[in-house]
Order: C-alpha cells, then sequence, then structure tokens
C-alpha cells in the first residue's frame, strides 16, 4: 500500500468507526469509499498542493483523549468583546458550553452545541442540516459529514435583530500528535431577521492541528447577516472551510474573510441567490509568508433575477508565500438585471512570493452589468520616495502602503473589537518588510 | 560668494537616468534666507536637480559634489535629509490609497521629530498644531480626512504640499513645478502659503517654467537652465526678459 492508499484507509476506518444517524452520514460514508484526495486534474484543486494535508494522518480529538481543562483565562485575549457580544468558545470542535455566555439572548433565539440540538432532534435543525452542502464536494467535506459530531447551530427567529455579535472563538491544541478538529456549523435566520456573526479561528499553542470544518447558513426572505472571518492559525495548522450560504429574496450577506495563519489554509465559499433582491457583499484579505499557502474559493451564483453581488479579494505576499484566489461569478439564464463586479488585487513583497489568480464571469443571461478584473503589483517606488522624503523610515513607509492596500477591506469589519484587533495583527505581520520582502 | 554663509552649496553636478546624462556640470550656491529661481525650457534638467536634491534612486550622480550645512548631501538616505531639513514640494503628488492625510502627516511629523531627538507628538497637541497651520494658510480641514492626494484636483494636491512645507519648516525647500496646472485662484493661496513661509533661517528654489509664480513669490535670483547648467543668472528682471524674449534667445545665444 502507498502511503496515500494508507491514509485514505484511515480515513474511511474513521468514517465507519459510528454507526451513521443521518441518511446524510451515510451517503458521506459512501462517497468516501468511493472517492480519493481531490488532486491537481480537479479544477477546483489545480493549484492546491496537497501535501501539507497528506504528510500526517489526522485523527478526530474525541478518539484520541485529548482532555485539557480550559478556562477562560487559557484563552488570554482572544475573545474580543468583553460584554458587547455573545461568546462561543469551540475547541477543538466541540462546543464548550462551561465558557460561553449567551446571557441576555433573546429567549427565541438559540445558539447551541449542535451535538445537543441533533440529540434533541430539533426539527429546524433537522430540516436544515446538510441541505446545501449535500454528502460533500470532496473527501474532506464527505469526512466532515460522515463523521459529524459537533458545532454550533444557530437560529434567529422572524423579525429578530439581535442587538450584539455573536462571537465564535475556536481554538485547537494537540498534545499527542496530528489532531482532526471538524466543527459543522449551522446558521438559520428567518424572515427579516438580523445578526452579526464574528469567527475567530486560532491556536492555544503551535501544534499539529487540522481543522476540517463546514458552515452552511441559509438566510430568508429580508433576512441579513454580517459574517466576518478571521483565520490566524499557528504555523503548523492546516485549515479547510467550506461556508454555504443560501439567500431567499431581497436577503443580504455581507461576509469579510481574513486569512493569514496556518502553514496550509483553504477557505471556500459557495454563495447561492436564490430569489430576487439578494445581496451579497464578499470582502476578503489574505496574507502568506514563508512556507504558507493560502488558498480562496470563491463561488457566487446568481440564480434569480435582480440579485446583487461584489466580491473585493486582496493578498499580500511575503518571503515565499503562496496563495490561490479563484473566484467565480456565475449568472444564470435567468438571472437578469444582474449587477455583480469581481476584483482580486494583490501586492508582492518579494521575489519568491506567489500568486495564482483566477477570476472568472459565466453569463448566460443578457441584461447585466458585470465586470471583472485582477492586478499582481509591488510597492510603488514613487509612493514610497514620497513617504521618504517626509522622513517616513523606508520599513515604515512599506508598512503604511501595505496597510493602506489592506485599508478598505479591514474597513468592511463591521465590529469595531475586530476591527481593531486586526489591524494590531497586520501591523505586526508588516513590520519588518524588508527590499527582499 | 563666501563659503561660510552657504545652505547649500552645488559644484559642476553630472547626474544621469538609464545612463542618459542630464546634469552636466551645474553649480549653485544657496545661502539661508535667499530664494532662488530656476527657469528654463522642457528637458533642461531642472526637475532632475529637484529629484537629486531630494535623494531619488532613480539618477545616478556621476560626478560633482553638493554640499549642505557643510555635510556631504550624496551621503544621506531620503529619509535622513527630510530630517535635516530639505523638503521637496512634488511637481506630481502621488496618491497613496487607504493611508488617511491626517494619520500621514502625523507619522511623517513624529518621524522627523524622533530623528531629531524631540518627543513625538500627541495626538491633541498635532490636532492643535495642524488647526493653527490650516488657519494660517487659509485653507480648510477638508483634505485631513482622505486619503493622501487620492481623489484630490490639481490644486488639492499642490495645497497638501504647502500644508506639508508649513507644518515641517524645512530649511531648504525645493518646489518643484508647484504652479503647473493651477488656476488663478489656487496659484494665488499657494503663493500666499509660501510667502508666510519666508523666513531668514529658511531658503527656497523654485523650479518653474512660467514667469508668472515670481509676479507673487518674488526671488532673489533667477537663474536659467538649459541643457543641464545653469547658463544664465539674474534677478527679477531676467524672468520679465525671458516672458517678453522666450527662452530662445538664451538658448540660442549658448548654442553659437
Amino acid at each position: 500500500m502507498s502511503d496515500q492508499q494508507a491514509l485514505l484507509a484511515h480515513y474511511r476506518a474513521l468514517a465507519q468507526r459510528d454507526q451513521p444517524v443521518l441518511p446524510l452520514q451515510q451517503q458521506a460514508q459512501q462517497y468516501l469509499q468511493q472517492h480519493g484526495f481531490p488532486d491537481k486534474k480537479i479544477e477546483d484543486w489545480h493549484y492546491t498542493a496537497l501535501n501539507p494535508l497528506l504528510e500526517h494522518a489526522f485523527t478526530p480529538a474525541s478518539a484520541m483523549d485529548e482532555t485539557l481543562e480550559l478556562d477562560r483565562h487559557t484563552l488570554g485575549d482572544l475573545l474580543l468583546g468583553n460584554e458587547e457580544s455573545y461568546q462561543v468558545v469551540v475547541y477543538n470542535g466541540a462546543y464548550q458550553s462551561q465558557l460561553s455566555k449567551t446571557r441576555g439572548l433573546p429567549a427565541a433565539v438559540q445558539i447551541d452545541s449542535l451535538q445537543q440540538a441533533l440529540a434533541g432532534q430539533d426539527q429546524t435543525l433537522m430540516a436544515h442540516l446538510g441541505k446545501l452542502s449535500g454528502e460533500g464536494e470532496h473527501l474532506f467535506n464527505a469526512l466532515n459529514t460522515a463523521y459529524l459530531q459537533d458545532g454550533v447551530y444557530i437560529r434567529v427567529p422572524a423579525g429578530c435583530k439581535l442587538d450584539k455579535p455573536i462571537e465564535i472563538l475556536h481554538v485547537s491544541l494537540s498534545f499527542s500528535g496530528a489532531l482532526m478538529a471538524q466543527p459543522r456549523h449551522l446558521v438559520v435566520l428567518e424572515a427579516g431577521a438580523e445578526a452579526s456573526l464574528v469567527e475567530h479561528y486560532a491556536s492555544l499553542g503551535d501544534s499539529l492541528c487540522f481543522n476540517n470544518m463546514i458552515s452552511e447558513v441559509f438566510l430568508a426572505e429580508q433576512a441579513k447577516l454580517h459574517h466576518a472571518r478571521l483565520q490566524n492559525e499557528s504555523r503548523q495548522t492546516r485549515h479547510l472551510a467550506s461556508l454555504y450560504i443560501q439567500q431567499q429574496q431581497a436577503s443580504q450577506y455581507h461576509a469579510t474573510s481574513i486569512a493569514m495563519g496556518g502553514l496550509w489554509s483553504r477557505i471556500e465559499f459557495h454563495n447561492s441567490l436564490d430569489a430576487p433582491g439578494a445581496e451579497a457583499w464578499h470582502a476578503g484579505l489574505y496574507m502568506a509568508g514563508n512556507a504558507q499557502l493560502n488558498n480562496n474559493h470563491l463561488k457566487v451564483l446568481h440564480r434569480a433575477a435582480g440579485c446583487r453581488s461584489r466580491e473585493v479579494y486582496k493578498g499580500i505576499l511575503k518571503g515565499q508565500g503562496r496563495a490561490v484566489f479563484d473566484g467565480l461569478v456565475k449568472v444564470d439564464i435567468d438571472a437578469q438585471q444582474t449587477h455583480a463586479h469581481l476584483s482580486n488585487a494583490n501586492l508582492l513583497l518579494s521575489r519568491d512570493a506567489e500568486i495564482d489568480t483566477k477570476p472568472i464571469l459565466e453569463i448566460e443571461a443578457d441584461d447585466v452589468q458585470c465586470s471583472h478584473g485582477t492586478t499582481v503589483g509591488q510597492i510603488d517606488p514613487e509612493l514610497l520616495f514620497y513617504l521618504r522624503a517626509r522622513g517616513i523610515p523606508e520599513h515604515q513607509a512599506r508598512q503604511m502602503i501595505c496597510l493602506g492596500f489592506a485599508g478598505d477591506i479591514v474597513e468592511t469589519l463591521h465590529w469595531p473589537p475586530l476591527r481593531d484587533y486586526v489591524e494590531g495583527l497586520l501591523q505586526q505581520r508588516l513590520q519588518h518588510i524588508t527590499r527582499i520582502g | 560668494m563666501k563659503q561660510t554663509s552657504s545652505l547649500l552649496s552645488v559644484n559642476h553636478l553630472q547626474a544621469s537616468v538609464d545612463n542618459k546624462p542630464i546634469l552636466k556640470g551645474l553649480n549653485l550656491e544657496v545661502k539661508a534666507g535667499e530664494i532662488h529661481a530656476i527657469m528654463g525650457p522642457n528637458g533642461s534638467g531642472k526637475s532632475t536637480f529637484a529629484n537629486v536634491l531630494a535623494g531619488h534612486e532613480d539618477y545616478t550622480v556621476s560626478a560633482g559634489n553638493i554640499h549642505y550645512l557643510g555635510e556631504n548631501l550624496l551621503d544621506l538616505s531620503v529619509e535622513e535629509r527630510a530630517h535635516k531639513g530639505i523638503f521637496l514640494a512634488f511637481q506630481y503628488p502621488v496618491e497613496i490609497p487607504g493611508v488617511n492625510n491626517m494619520v500621514f502627516l502625523r507619522t511623517a511629523l513624529n518621524a522627523m521629530r524622533t530623528a531629531k531627538g524631540e518627543d513625538e507628538l500627541s495626538a491633541p497637541a498635532f490636532m492643535k498644531l495642524i488647526r493653527k497651520t490650516l488657519a494660517e494658510l487659509e485653507m480648510d480641514d477638508r483634505l485631513l480626512k482622505r486619503a493622501v492626494n487620492v481623489g484630490f484636483s490639481g490644486g488639492e494636491k499642490k495645497r497638501n504640499e504647502i500644508l506639508q512645507m508649513a507644518l515641517f519648516q524645512p530649511r531648504l525647500a525645493i518646489l518643484d513645478e508647484t504652479d503647473s496646472g493651477l488656476d488663478i485662484d489656487a496659484l494665488r493661496q499657494v503663493a500666499k502659503g509660501v510667502n508666510k513661509l519666508r523666513d531668514p533661517q529658511r531658503s527656497m528654489i523654485l523650479v518653474t517654467h512660467y514667469q508668472r509664480l515670481l509676479d507673487s513669490i518674488e526671488p532673489d535670483y533667477v537663474h536659467v537652465m538649459a541643457d543641464g547648467r545653469i547658463v544664465r543668472t539674474g534677478d527679477k528682471s531676467l524672468a520679465l526678459e525671458l516672458e517678453d524674449k522666450g527662452y530662445s534667445w538664451i538658448t540660442d545665444e549658448e548654442a553659437a
């Protein structure tokens, strides 16, 4: 058996370990038996070197007997809101109710452990779970689904406007080897509901972890969700996130994805605008330095008339950092009067940094306003000269130019504690950029 | 001129861009408090000279030397020159997306203060200073809230340069075609700002193509540049003569 086959057998065995609860899990198990790892021949994975995921046989925390008693002190300042947010802590993929603070939450709003909601056969949960993701688009999705255990379940009832953001802090840590966390989130906003969701992925130390997660988000008529996502995990961490968003009439989805951590990271947004007047805004900022690979995949499907979407992703790459931007906006034949604008801009701070960017518009309707654009550039020497001529030292001038470049993406973070936190992280990461990046 | 009182002394300066010689033996002495206008046709090397003084790295100095406050200027980095009081008002101020103008001004001012061993200005102290400076220049604070030069009109960009000059209080200000592209009102405001900054301790070099700036800012000396050298020096009447007769009057004479 080759290493890859042995690894495949490892993951197949994991998926078989529990009796599946849901038909969906059976389908995922079948998928796993029939499929191998995604490879470069699949277009979606063409630029995503998979090696960092195949170097270790990752095992779910629950099968490893990893038990660290977490307390809020251990989390330090990773939780960003004090009284300004409802807080949920997820540790190695498991919901930590003793660390979560949802006091004051309107009675009809549910923020629960997915495991508990599943055990209680929550009707809304059962009606939505897996409806967008299916058994999975690739082996890792199927693995999450087949092994489905825990995560966060959020339901905001019709007309309810949450007063504070829901802050989900994901932390991971492994003592005994290659650990896999597989959180599974489900978010349902009923008609006219409004909420803000902040997800923060961090590490408690630099250990060998693989976060393999799926989120499904359902936005009913007129619902509005702000969804900020910060991936700032440690240098050994692998992060694979598949997010599925479905929007009904006149709903609004505002996403900001900031990805700067991990050895290997792949974030997929599958956003479908299914009814007229839906709007989706995707802002993204990715950074990669030495030994980091950062993948960003965006699929926005316009399936109904009169929807709008805007996708703006920016990347800053230094050292030998590598990133991929793969953005697709697809406009169905019935989606007339679509407005869609897709753009990707990259700043390369060294010769060895690399970006593969592929923005694509696929348009079948004829009455639309769509555009796309890509830029890849370096720090403009004239900008640098201007700042230095004003007495600003070269390294600080470079930092200012990079922060300015990222500025409009950071601005889209609507929750000030997160915006300040991200600004601080960027300042640190961009502190010592030399002429060779 | 006496060497001792000289702020800037340029001797036989030769400089090139991409191996193309532009400055071909330029001499200039500037003493404290003097205003020198450098005029000349397009391509004579005026802007190159301004950029060489500020330390632009695209220009290679192949011969000659520049002494500034008794130091070899060519040994100093771009930012060190700024710290020592050299200020270039750009012909084309660049746009810096995402960098707030106020943050930029404060960062620059504090970088200079730090270099001089002074304490950084706090945000409130800076606000007070900038309000006072704006009032003196009769400018409003609209430009402060926007990204540096982004979407500024030509006049706003030049006003922003004058604001910086007023804030940084340089010893030697080099104004590179600050008058170009300005309408009469903008020109008047810019000239007013420059005149307010005249000081016995501050010298200025005005690089200009046209005489009209010199109607409002009276220079002590007018130099005419042609083919990388200063070919004629006089007082402000020289500028008027040039306006009347055109540059060919001098450049033809040179060629003959």
